[in-house]
């Protein structure tokens, strides 16, 4: 099989507007895969974290008649690197008489050269083509979403946006990725220690290379101000942080900017977990519903010690911040994290026909309730067995919230813009 | 950083129910979050006097609220100053911060933005009819005061 060479439409664009005489190298780098069958090739820095071993890479432009001399070719090559343990991957661009840009690849060894199939990775149009059935790709690539949380449930929900074709993301958490949210996070060992931000951007990079993506590495309840802006410039809020500070912040600046949100999380030990819509002032906001009683901080699964000391008295000791770390299994969080997808899609598409505006007419209620195993909260719950005419495990059920007429956020009960100077003695 | 409008408007209401409740406290500081404070008296059964400082956190109404004891310099029954003591889980007491008593009223997962800053202050009484009770009796103010589920 001969070997394949992947480059990016866009970069191969580039090299053809710089590189105006033939024969001249420019520098780039490489990776190849399985004993040198796949490389991938960059002429600029890659916009992820590429995987793979790092190999030598060079691009250079064709003469008037589309040809380049390999053997002097090659022989620059080996003179610039050295190939005895690695391969170096050279490119020969040039264009079709129609103006379209035309890239092959060499791959150099130390002893041979030899051609390879080389496969241009295209241009966000046909990247995200095949969705267009049912979701209207340009759309979503036009839309902005803030993600606030980007741990077990914030991760994979972002990613799966910029799968669907979401194109612009602002992701905020001042987390880094250590060893325990490995097995239940996106990212892998290759991302330990990294700001969880940094981590998913550039996964969220790797399934859409031309979504635009900035990250705030900030403690939301912290930095207001910055937050703030962010929604209010956004589409759609997405909440998957792991405390209710957090969430009330957020809920209270949802309201300011009339910014639908969507709040998501885990009880105890992913036994189950829920999603609320927040509609700001047509439906219950997030405080509404936490005085409600359906939601209860005392439930939440704790995933860190940070998170448990922070709702924890300050007398109580270590131990006990330690043994309220109970997570649970990823395939526990994914049912939540899918359904927020869902929803986010759902918003994100409103006011436009698409293949999944039925689901609109069944997502009717604001609160969803999943339970994963029959414990917890969900203890008396009824076998699943064959009966699906009664709660069970595993099933989504949509709850009624109404707004609460006492709820001091949205109930009306504030005077808006009292001068604060008439109560000041 | 200033007060958003909302906040503005949830710190009037706050002082409107104040005034009713809790009449002797007034604002201080008032135009800077993260610094402004509710400052008043709280008279125990007995008639004692506690001077209580209530800060109005910067994320108002969002996080609990610190809570300290001003005055009088309050000791247990055994003269050790309450301070010194330090952080109790018996006592209802979080770390001391500028030499000042913390009391430990709600925590954080039993926040929420409906409870207002005289919610705070009628546990605040209660406790302070609790020290007391301890003063009496040297049982721990958690026998007076039940500790909310963690
Ligand atoms: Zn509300």
């Amino acid at each position: 099989m001969e070997p394949i060479v992947y480059v990016l439409d866009e970069q191969v664009r580039d090299l053809l507007t710089h590189l105006t005489s033939a024969g001249t190298l420019e520098e780039g780098v490489a990776f190849g895969f399985d004993d040198w069958t796949v490389f991938h090739a960059y002429t600029e820095k890659p916009f992820t974290t590429p995987s793979g071993i790092v190999c030598p890479c060079f691009a250079v432009r064709a003469d008037t008649a589309g040809m380049v001399d390999e053997t002097r070719l090659t022989s620059s090559v080996r003179a610039r690197t050295d190939l005895s343990e690695r391969p170096a991957v050279v490119l020969v661009v040039d264009t079709h008489s129609d103006g379209t840009p035309q890239c092959r690849a060499l791959i150099v060894s130390h002893s041979k050269m030899a051609a390879a199939d080389t496969r241009f990775v295209p241009r966000r149009s046909e990247l995200y083509s095949r969705n267009a059935g049912l979701l209207e790709t340009s759309a979503l690539a036009a839309k902005k979403v803030v993600v606030v949380g980007l741990g077990s449930g914030g991760s994979p929900v972002a990613l799966d946006l910029a799968r669907a074709g979401v194109g612009q993301f602002t992701l905020i958490d001042f987390d880094r990725l250590e060893l325990g949210n490995i097995s239940r996070h996106v990212c892998g060992i290759n991302d330990l220690g990294r700001y969880k931000t940094l981590a998913v951007r550039d996964q969220i990079l790797q399934k859409n290379p031309y979504a635009s993506v900035t990250t705030m590495e900030v403690n939301i309840n912290q930095a207001l101000a910055p937050v703030e802006e962010a929604v209010a410039k956004c589409d759609l809020l997405i909440v998957a942080s792991d405390n209710d500070q957090s969430r009330f912040n957020l809920n209270q600046m949802s309201l300011n900017h009339n910014r639908t949100a969507l709040y998501g999380r885990a009880i105890t030990r992913a036994a189950g977990g829920d999603v609320l819509r927040v509609r700001p002032w047509t439906g219950p906001c997030y405080n509404c519903v936490f005085s409600s009683g359906l939601i209860d901080g005392r439930e939440e699964e704790m995933s860190q010690k940070r998170q448990a000391l922070a709702v924890l008295p300050a007398y109580v000791e270590e131990d006990k911040a330690n043994a309220m770390i109970q997570v649970g299994l990823s395939s526990d969080i994914a049912p939540i994290a899918n359904m927020m997808v869902k929803i986010a899609l759902l918003e994100l598409s409103r006011g436009q026909e698409t293949g999944i505006s039925t689901l609109d007419e069944d997502l009717k209620a604001d609160f969803y309730i999943w339970a994963n195993r029959r414990e917890e909260a969900y203890a008396a719950w009824p076998l699943m067995n064959y009966k699906w005419t009664r709660p069970s495990i595993l099933r989504w059920y949509g709850a009624r919230v109404e707004r609460d007429p006492q709820c001091l956020v949205c109930g009306g009960h504030l005077k808006a813009d009292t001068p604060l100077q008439g109560i000041v003695q | 950083m200033a007060w958003t409008s909302q906040q503005s408007a949830r710190l009037r209401l706050e002082m409107e129910i104040l005034e009713r409740y809790f009449p002797s406290f007034y604002l201080k500081d008032s135009i800077i979050p993260g610094r402004a404070c509710v400052e008043g008296i709280i008279r125990s059964n007995s008639g004692a006097e506690y001077v209580v400082r209530l800060h109005v956190p910067a994320d108002l109404p969002n996080s609990v609220p610190d809570l300290e004891i001003v005055s009088p310099f309050l000791h247990d029954r055994f003269g050790h100053s309450l301070v010194e003591l330090g952080t109790s889980y018996p006592m209802h007491l979080l770390k001391p911060e500028g030499g000042l008593v913390r009391i430990c009223h709600y925590s954080a997962s039993h926040w929420n933005p409906n409870i207002t800053f005289a919610k705070v202050l009628l546990k605040i009484r209660a406790w302070v009819e609790g020290y007391e009770g301890h003063i009496e009796t040297g049982f721990p103010i958690d026998h007076f005061l039940p500790h909310m589920q963690a």
